[in-house]
Parts: C-alpha cells; structure tokens; sequence
C-alpha cells in the first residue's frame, strides 16, 4: 500500500474505531447509575470502550498485509493491551476532569458555554494519550507511541470539544458523542499515517512484484525480514527469501541491514554482510526489491 | 440550557425561602464541598456552619440532627441512607481569603454625623480605613489572605487575596476620591460582582463590606443605564444566592448613622450567608470580628457521605439542619460528569447498528487484497528529486523507450543542473529472450551503479539526471 493510501486506510480505520466505540459507550452509560462507584464505573467503560479501540486499529498492519493471521493476532493483542490502555486512561481522564471542572465550575461565569467544553476536552486528551499509546505498545515501536500520543492528545481535546458545541449548537441531539467519537478515532488515524513517517528513521518500498508500492516504516530499532510471518516486514509472494532472511537494526540514528544465517542481501547489486543503509540504495532479498529512502 | 437555569434559581430561591424562614432563627450554610475523593473513595465532603438568631456558631450539634440529600437536577432530592463521618471541624491551619470591599461613595468623605468636613481625619472614610487597618492587625493566621475592592458606582478591584497585609494597607491608602457620576451606592451589583471575582479562589472565603448608606443604583437614581450593569438594578437577593451557591459568608460593617441610613437587606445578606453585621460605633466590636469570623470556622461541621451514581453534570447537595424552629435547609453543588457525559435518555436497539456496520466494513476491509495485477512493463518517476520529470509514468509496449531531454522523448526528464540528453538511455525490448535492456551516452546509474548498458530485472531503479525512475516488468510472481 502506498503512503497516500495508507493514510486515508489509517483515517479511514480510525472513524471506524469512533464509530464502533459509539454504541459500546452509550450502552455502557445507560447503566452508570448501577454501578457502585465511579471508580468502578470508569475503569469499566475504558476498558469497554479501549477493548474496542485497540482491536480496530490492531487489525491494522494485517489488513495492509492482507495476512488474515496478522490480522487476527493484531485484534487480540489490540483489545488486551486496549483493555489495560482505556481503563488507565479513562480513570486519569476522569481524575482529570473531576478536578478541572470543580475548579472551572466555581470560578467561571460561562461554565456552560466554555468551561464544560474545556474541561471536558482536557479530560478526553488525557484518555486519548492512553488511547493512542495502544497499537505502538502493541507493534511495540517507541516511535508509533509518541506518535499516537499526538494523536490522541490532539483527537481527543477535539473530540471533546466537538461533543460539547455539538450539543450546545443542537440540543437535544443523540449524536454529538459520536461525531465527538469519529473526531477521536480519526485524529489517532491520521496522526499515525501523518506523522509517522516524520517521526521514523525511514522508509523501505517495495519496487517490484505483487506487492509494488507497500511501504514499511522503520520506527523501531529492530526489524526483521523475512517470509514468515513473524517477521515485522514479510514478504510473502517472492522467491528464494528464507524464513528469518535480513534483519534491521538502528544505532545512533543510522539504519543498518544484515542477512541472517544464510540468507543473501544485496545492496545495489552486491553482496553484503552489514551495510549502513544511504538514501536511495536499492536492497534485494531474493526476488523482492526494496528502496530505502527517509523523509 | 435554559431549564438547568431556571432549576438552579428555583433550588437556590427554595434554598433561600427556607432559610428565610428561619433568617431570624438558627439558619444552616454549606461552606466547602470537597468531592476530591469522589473517584477514589466514591465520598463527599460537606463543610457545614450552623448559626444563631444573633449570627453566633451553633455548637455541638448531633450527627442525628443532620440529614443529606442528593439532587441530579436541583429539585428532587434522595436522601442519604447513611452518614459516614461525622465530625466538628478545626482545621484553621489553611487559613481564610477575605476580600475587603469599602464603599467609596460620596457620603463616604462626610463625617461620622452626616456632615461636610475638610477634616479628612473626621471622614467616615478615614474611620472605614482605620476600621480595615484593625482588622488586619487582628488576623493571626499566616495563611489567611486578603483581597481588596472598592464601590460607589461602580466596582473597582485593587487586589486580588495576597498573604502580605503591608500590600493592602499600601492600597487602601491610593484609592481615590470619586469624582462626577461616581457617588452612587451599588452595594448589591458590587457584592454580586466581587463574589464573581472570589470564584476562582478555593479554600473558605469570607467577604467583609464596610458600608455608610443603602445601595441606591445608578440607573434608577441617575437615569441612564450603568456603564457596567446597563439598565439592570440588581436584587439583594441575587448576591445571597451566589454566596450561598458558593459558600461565600458576608460580613458587614456598618457606618451609617445609627442606623437611619443603613441598607435594609444588608443585615439580610449578612445572616443568610452566614456571616454578622458590626456597627463601626463600637470599636470593641471592630476588634472582634476576626476572631468572630475564625470561631464560626473552628465551629464548622464536617459530615462526608456516600454519593450516589446518579449520570449529572453536576450534582446538588442538600443538607438540612433540625433546629428547634423547624428544619433549615442549605444546597450547593459540585462537578460530577464523567468523561462521556449524560448517558441518552432512552435505550434503542438500533444503537447496536453502528457497531455492527464497523465491523462488518472492516470485515470487508480485510477481504481486500492490496495486491497488485500482472500488468504491462512500465518505468515511473518515484521521486523527481531536481529535475522536472514531465512524464510521470510509461508503459513500455514499443519496442524502444527514449528516456531524454527533447519533449519527443518517451519519457521526458529536464534539469537546470544536471545536462540531460535529448536521447539520454534507450531502453530496448528484446521480444525473443523477453528481456529489457538500458543503453545510452548519457551519464545515468542502475541500483546506484553508473552503467553504459545493462539488461533490467524488475524493481531496478534507474536515475537519470537525479529522477529515481524505477523498472517494473509487469510481472507478479
């Protein structure tokens, strides 16, 4: 997939993500009066609402692989590690907002107009960090945590917002915590396609065969090549490309390539053992070409 | 928006009617909510003072004598089953804020008999000062802080509370005399005003106002609207009902003459919020108003209770006090949205659709393979670097492809830096052997590699004056 379409795929997963936590958080309030305790309440509703999250944006990478298994794997891991992330960030937001709106609520004369919506924005920031940490925890990649912190924090004081004037501009209305929703889902989605190439340490393209055009973004300090699909970028439909074929490694901010055990790496038609990767070089790993390139 | 107000007034007025009710007897004041626990502890803590008919604190008051309430709309109210802690409060360590707010109208600048005098000594002004200067000698906390505000007309703040009283002793002596339409006496608009001023300040807040005369609006004396208030002329309801809402006590210290010219209500504000009137008279009396103000702090009920998980924005606490003359009642609220909000008011089965769609266009998503189809040999710019690359993309279905400068080139690649042939690389179709071969005079690279000539395998990438062109056969396999 190629960068562009990534992108309206990461937008496009992210309002899917809003759309799908929309009823899952509404049945969920329906009930708030019989829950014992706010604390209990909020922990709840995250991890319903980060259990539906993480699996939509942990479908992810697999459905840009077209890897069934990936993908799979992708939305357990997405709703455990959102589980954890939505309950952690719920409660902090709700900690968040209790004590910013007590405070804006007796020393605001617009409470309504600006000090709820303020509040309410900060306190959704803070459950979109947690939020947006989710898939870079689960692809384990640093660089797509920060990203999705951005994200998050920035989707989230939106969202927030969003739901406010909504229901402010239209009251009465049943949908403004769901645009509030799409708002949060899409900024974390394009905040992952937008910003992480920025924030990566490059970009390797497939040049040739059936899948020509995919990118796979160096944000993590080890990747490996190969055919399986343990591998961070796999290729699947080439020849000759063993099992576990080259491994990525970033150290001090240069990007290096290594074959493992007997695979064969070539970097502008030769042979190498460990190559400092420069912009432009063309890698070939059995049939499969790819260009490094950063941005 | 407009019901949420109109409940806040009719539960701030039932609030009010009730204590009414009892300003002459024992009235009850919610000093401090402190929801601080409320996520971690699921408890409220309520701050309550109990007055007398003559303003004292009311000690050693039973648990059983207070009852709690709940409110998610301000009208119906849910009892409390339980009361958790029960205790009477000393915690005068974190100090008190006071904002001082001296009446600075015309008849302020008279003597103490109504009288015009050059004697700026015999001033009831002078007398307002002196009475502040005692006051801030009195205060014996540290932590307690003072604000500084004057009114005549208009309202005029000079400090926010600080902790150093040298600060507004420095102040009050720079204010100045009014001049023109500013002898007017706005004594309720200027409370209402101040109160809006001491919001945003936590912790117990006093208000202490030294007043000469009855609060006669600008408009309605002077005939135009106020500068600041325009043709509204406030209630003197309207400023106990802020201070009740947010625990505001007023404390007032009166120089009108024997109390011929004192304002009506303000013996009203006073109770109702809690606080006392003081007559500037009685100097004794001066003396003790701190410490009048600190033992209705050091008298304070602190009952914490249980809250309910009724969905609300905000949440109205009500408490009432049995006193001998029948029950008194207090209500103030605090923040308790949650980060979703209100919950929709009623449950429909099509709220299941949303989910279903987005997991079923995922699903969708996820059968699509982003492969790509066998196609035609075809060479493409990927990154035109500095030259102008005018054609983006060809496909090689001739039996030669000019890469070059001249816009009869195939491909046609131009750079003001590098200098690129008019037939720059040829690439070569052998038809037999199916194999695509690069040629040319030009200077051009293979996988970085300056080549004169070089059969192609797909994904070779070709550059050409700084244009990263890259060779696909076609194939997918």
């Amino acid at each position: 997939m190629s960068s562009i379409k990534r992108r309206i795929f990461l937008c496009l997963v992210g309002l899917l993500a809003g759309l799908a936590a929309w009823p899952a958080a509404e049945i969920t309030l329906l009930f708030q009066a019989g829950f014992p305790s706010y604390l209990v309440f909020s922990v709840f509703l995250g991890t319903i609402f980060g259990v539906v999250i993480g699996a939509f944006f942990g479908s992810g990478d697999g459905i840009i692989m077209s890897h069934r298994r990936s993908i799979i794997t992708g939305v357990v891991k997405g709703m455990a590690i959102g589980a954890v992330g939505g309950a952690a960030g719920f409660f902090i937001g709700q900690a968040v907002l209790f004590l910013t709106g007590e405070y804006l609520i007796h020393s605001m004369r617009r409470f309504n107009t600006v000090g709820m919506p303020v509040s309410r924005a900060i306190g959704w920031a803070v459950l979109g960090l947690f939020a947006g940490m989710i898939d870079g925890v689960r692809s384990r990649s640093w660089r797509k945590v920060r990203v999705g912190i951005i994200g998050g924090i920035s989707g989230g004081f939106l969202g927030g917002l969003a739901l406010e004037y909504f229901r402010i501009a239209f009251p009465g209305t049943v949908f403004a915590r769901l645009l509030g929703l799409l708002v949060f889902g899409l900024f974390i989605g394009l905040c992952y396609g937008f910003v992480e190439v920025r924030l990566s340490y490059g970009v390797l393209t497939l040049l040739n065969g059936r899948f020509k055009g995919r990118e796979f973004l160096i944000n993590q300090k080890k990747l490996g090549i190969g055919a399986l699909q343990k591998n961070d970028i796999m290729l699947e439909g080439y020849h000759d490309i063993s099992d576990s074929h080259a491994l990525i490694r970033v150290k001090k901010d240069d990007v290096f390539i290594s074959p493992v055990e007997k695979g064969r790496v070539l970097v502008n038609d030769d042979p190498v053992e460990e190559h400092l990767l420069k912009y432009e070089d063309v890698i070939k790993i059995g049939s499969a070409k790819l260009l490094y390139q950063y941005k | 928006m407009k019901t949420g107000k109109l409940l806040i007034v009719s539960a701030a007025l039932m609030a009010l009617l009730s204590s009414r009710a009892g300003a002459r007897a024992e009235s009850v004041r919610i000093s401090q909510i402190d929801p601080s626990m409320l996520l971690f502890r699921q408890d409220v803590k309520v701050y309550v003072s109990v007055t007398g008919r003559d303003g004292a604190p009311v000690k050693n008051i039973g648990k059983e004598k207070f009852s709690v309430f709940e409110s998610a709309d301000g009208t119906n109210f849910t009892r409390i089953p339980e009361i958790g802690d029960f205790r009477t409060m000393a915690n005068y360590e974190e100090g008190i804020n006071f904002l001082l707010l001296i009446d600075n109208s015309g008849s302020m600048y008279l003597d103490m008999k109504q009288r015009l005098t050059r004697d700026r000594s015999a001033m009831k002004f002078s007398h307002a000062k002196a009475a502040i200067v005692t006051f801030l000698k009195s205060m014996t906390n540290p932590k307690d802080r003072v604000g500084l505000a004057s009114y005549n007309s208009y309202y005029q703040s000079f400090s926010d509370p600080v902790a150093d009283r040298a600060t507004i002793e420095g102040l009050l002596a720079r204010i100045p005399e009014p001049v023109g339409d500013e002898g007017h006496t706005e004594i309720y608009a200027s409370l209402s005003r101040a109160v809006d001023e001491f919001r945003s300040v936590k912790g117990r807040k006093a208000i202490l106002i030294l007043s000469d005369g009855e609060n006669r609006p600008y408009y309605r004396y002077a005939g135009k609207p106020h500068r600041d208030f325009g043709t509204k002329i406030y209630s003197f309801e309207e400023p106990v009902r802020e201070c009740q809402e947010e625990g505001i006590s007023v404390f007032a210290i009166n120089f009108g003459r024997g109390g011929g010219r004192r304002d009506v209500h303000l013996k009203d504000i006073a109770l109702q919020t809690g606080g006392a009137v003081f007559d500037a008279g009685d100097g004794s009396e001066l003396v003790r108003v701190y410490s009048r103000i600190v033992g209705q702090i050091l008298n304070e009920y602190l009952i914490t209770y249980d809250a309910t998980m009724e969905p609300a924005d905000k949440k109205y606490v009500k408490i009432r006090y049995a006193a001998g003359s029948g029950p008194v009642e207090a209500v103030r609220f605090y923040f308790s949205s949650t980060v979703f909000g209100l919950p929709l008011k009623e449950f429909g089965i099509w709220l299941l659709a949303p989910l279903i769609l987005a997991a079923l266009l995922l699903w969708l998503l996820s059968l699509i393979r982003f492969e790509k189809k066998k196609g035609d040999a075809t060479i493409e710019v990927i990154n035109p670097g500095s030259t102008r690359a005018v054609t983006r993309a060809f496909k090689l279905n001739k039996g030669q492809t000019i890469i070059g400068a001249s816009k009869g080139a195939d491909m046609t690649i131009m750079s003001g830096v590098t200098r690129i042939r008019e037939k720059h690389a040829t690439i070569t179709f052998d038809g037999r052997k199916k194999k695509y071969t690069i040629a040319g005079d030009g200077d051009f690279k293979v996988n970085n590699k300056r080549v004169k000539t070089r059969v192609l395998e797909s994904g070779d990438v070709i550059n050409v004056g700084g244009a990263t062109i890259v060779f696909d056969d076609g194939e997918v396999d």
